[in-house]
């Protein structure tokens, strides 16, 4: 056991984090939002976004008060981008509550990167939500969410049969292991970045 | 217009906070400060230290009326035909083995869901820290090879690490490990020993010990069947006193006086099933054992029950049928989901065994969330009839955490304590809450704390009375629970406690 935690073992995928550039304003009575996703377009998620396949982006965009709390508001939007690699072009299909579908052509990754950073005018919902204090907006984007049905029906039982030893059979002691299985269902961290804002002030109040 | 301007028009869902410039991007407002991307402006808030947002208060100008909304019609599906299947990165694993768990076909139409179901089947394989699918070009318009890009994971674990020490036996240990992907084929190699020497004050005496050995075929298909198959060898040398008292504390601590029953293990199993489910399995195996046992009368003084097992050579033939279902969704930190196990052990003369006895076992664990943390439920029932060795009894301290009294779990079998009362009958509940610590280290990947409480009821014979194993009707116990490349780890109070009560 010394020598394996000397190896170098990589890490449990954790979330990546980041700074989310944002603007929150009023408009006919509602919130609105204006984000630039840029930090979490990095080089290998654009290039998973251009393997081939249909790539599903779920952004829900939430607002709270920057001292904690419930949150105020929410707001969603799934974006499906698929590069055809026969017509070598990023199809790009943006889905929420204001638009059921618009859909978009670019060629390149640089202009798919500028289209997927600007993500703006999400309706977070009536303005009376707001509360008198200053607001932050934390983004959470994830490509290729799995569901927890479809990862059960992808699940099998995996532990040999002669791994567990009879029922009422133990085997304890001070530093005891229990079988080790290899079950591992992908996590939600593999594909996921959690954005948060700098502190907002409420829209409708005067700037510091 | 610029492309890009055009496409970003397109995705604009209401109209412009700001006012509108004719040839900018749609989202562009006046008092913004953009620390703009590489492509193109976008909207953001000023990184200066208050980091002000655009105010947009009512007297401003209504803005242009948003572009009217209509959802545009389905793109036509792609009908592109897989005509290659490709992975890379396999160093250990045979193609064929990892090619048997994809939902897709080479000749079949490029479906994405299919694609990401048998993504998740290569990861939840445990074969691959990290399964990646990409489409290239194939050698003609609408054919494309579909490729897996894989990163093979360790696949050797540690099974058993045991260390003990007791009065009758000063210090064992052991370990065990398993090779959950044998050859790149999917098969599984496992054994494990324990090791405990000479018992204490008898020093000429053979060494007690125990090693088991096992080959396993979890998913062998023949047709649309899916079977599994798989033997196993047991060699297992050990004692077990046979004091009147279960502390033998007429002997002061000279266990090495003691009476004792010596015996011999040696044999093996084979085993065959199918899987009627995915989370299902049905295995029937026949296990012969020989088996030799003699009693030592140690210095002559007065002997309690003998555990039973015939004097001299014997053999044991049984066949026993189990059935297994468990779909947890974590098997290291279940919160959801139901393991059972169900067997039933037969052994007659009828199948050449010198021992008449039948077994039932019956185990169960269901996890669910309370407080947002995992509870685990978890519960056991055995019986056993005739005349049944006394290994294929029920040991009651297996069962609970720790035992007040002499009893201490045995270690693959082997019972390295002083009372060697064995239960025909045993049945446990108890309730394991996990508290997680943490779930993203290196080595030390996942951990949690797991807060532990069990009740047995044992009885040395089918409605006899409450067998008296420990003088605590529960147990507690509180272990940090670690998961590892290399195995999941325990570190428990109770076992530990149980070394000294």
């Amino acid at each position: 056991m010394l020598v394996a935690l000397l190896l170098p073992w990589p890490a449990r995928a954790a979330p990546r984090a980041g700074e989310l550039p944002a603007e929150v304003s009023l408009k006919d009575g509602r919130i609105a939002a204006r984000l630039d996703l840029s930090p979490a377009l990095d080089p290998p998620l654009l290039r998973r976004l251009g393997n081939g396949l249909t790539n599903v982006v779920t952004l829900v965009v939430v607002l709270r008060p920057a001292e904690g709390g419930p949150p105020l508001a929410v707001s969603a939007r799934v974006i499906e981008v698929l590069y055809d690699v026969w017509d070598e072009a990023f199809t790009v299909t943006v889905r929420d509550q204001e638009v059921p579908a618009r859909r978009a052509s670019v060629r390149d990754p640089a202009a798919l990167s500028a289209m997927l950073a600007g993500q703006d005018l999400l309706d977070l919902g009536p303005a009376v939500a707001l509360v008198d204090e200053p607001l932050v907006l934390e983004a959470r984007l994830e490509v290729n969410p799995v569901s927890s049905e479809l990862v059960q029906r992808t699940r099998e039982l995996l532990s040999h049969p002669g791994s567990g030893g009879r029922p009422g059979a133990g085997s304890s002691s001070v530093i005891g292991a229990v079988a080790g299985y290899l079950l591992r269902h992908p996590g939600p961290g593999d594909d996921l970045v959690l954005l948060r804002s700098r502190v907002l002030p409420r829209p409708g109040s005067a700037s510091p | 217009m610029h492309p890009l301007v055009a496409a970003l028009a397109a995705l604009a869902v209401a109209a412009p906070l700001a006012a509108p410039t004719a040839a900018g991007p749609a989202h562009a407002g006046p008092a913004a400060q953009p620390p703009a991307p590489s492509a193109a402006p976008a909207p953001v808030a000023s990184p200066g230290p208050a980091a002000p947002a655009a105010l947009r208060p009512s007297t401003e100008p209504a803005p242009a009326p948003a572009a009217p909304t209509t959802e545009e019609p389905p793109a036509a599906p792609r009908a592109y035909s897989i005509e290659q299947i490709s992975f890379r990165g396999l160093e250990r694993v045979h193609e064929w083995a990892a090619r048997r768990h994809l939902t897709v076909g080479e000749g079949q139409i490029l479906e994405d869901q299919r694609v990401l179901v048998s993504r998740l089947r290569l990861l939840q394989l445990g074969w691959f820290s990290s399964v990646e699918t990409r489409v290239e070009k194939g050698s003609a318009r609408g054919q494309v090879v579909l490729v897996f890009e894989v990163v093979e994971r360790n696949t050797l674990l540690v099974t058993d690490l045991v260390l003990g020490s007791t009065g009758p036996q000063a210090f064992y240990g052991g370990l065990g490990l398993s090779q959950q992907n044998f050859l790149g084929q999917g098969l599984a190699v496992g054994g494990a020993f324990v090791y405990g020497g000479a018992p204490a004050g008898r020093p000429a005496d053979p060494a007690r010990f125990a090693a088991r050995a096992s080959f396993d075929a979890p998913d062998v298909s023949l047709g649309r069947y899916r079977l599994v198959a798989g033997v196993s060898g047991l060699l297992v040398r050990g004692e077990e006193l046979t004091c009147p008292e279960a502390d033998c504390q007429g002997y002061g601590g000279r266990y090495g006086d003691a009476p004792r029953l010596r015996y011999q293990r040696v044999g093996g199993e084979a085993r065959v099933g199918v899987r009627p489910g995915p989370f299902e399995r049905l295995t029937a195996a026949w296990r012969l054992e020989r088996l030799s046992g003699a009693f030592l009368p140690g210095d002559g003084a007065p002997f309690g029950a003998l555990p039973i097992l015939r004097d001299g050579r014997s053999l044991l033939s049984a066949l026993s049928v189990t059935w297994e279902y468990d779909d947890r969704d974590d098997l290291f930190l279940p919160s959801e989901g139901l393991l059972a196990v169900a067997q039933v052990a037969l052994s007659s003369r009828l199948l050449r065994s010198d021992y008449e006895y039948s077994r039932y076992a019956l185990q169960l664990e269901t996890g669910f969330g309370l407080l947002g943390r995992p509870l685990r439920l978890q519960g056991f029932v055995g019986v056993a009839q005739g005349d049944a060795p006394f290994f294929e009894r029920f040991y009651p301290a297996d069962l609970s955490y720790f035992a007040v009294g002499p009893a201490l779990g045995r270690a693959m079998e082997l019972n390295f304590s002083s009372d060697s009362r064995y239960a025909a009958f045993a049945a446990m509940a108890g309730a394991e809450y996990a508290v997680p610590l943490w779930g993203h280290g290196r080595f030390f990947q996942r951990g949690y704390l797991a807060l532990g409480a069990r009740t047995v009821w044992s009885s040395g014979a089918l409605g006899g009375r409450r067998g008296a194993f420990s003088s605590w009707p529960l147990s507690l116990d509180a272990a940090l629970r670690m998961d590892t490349p290399i195995g999941t780890f325990n570190a428990s109070l109770g076992a530990l406690l149980d070394n000294f009560l």
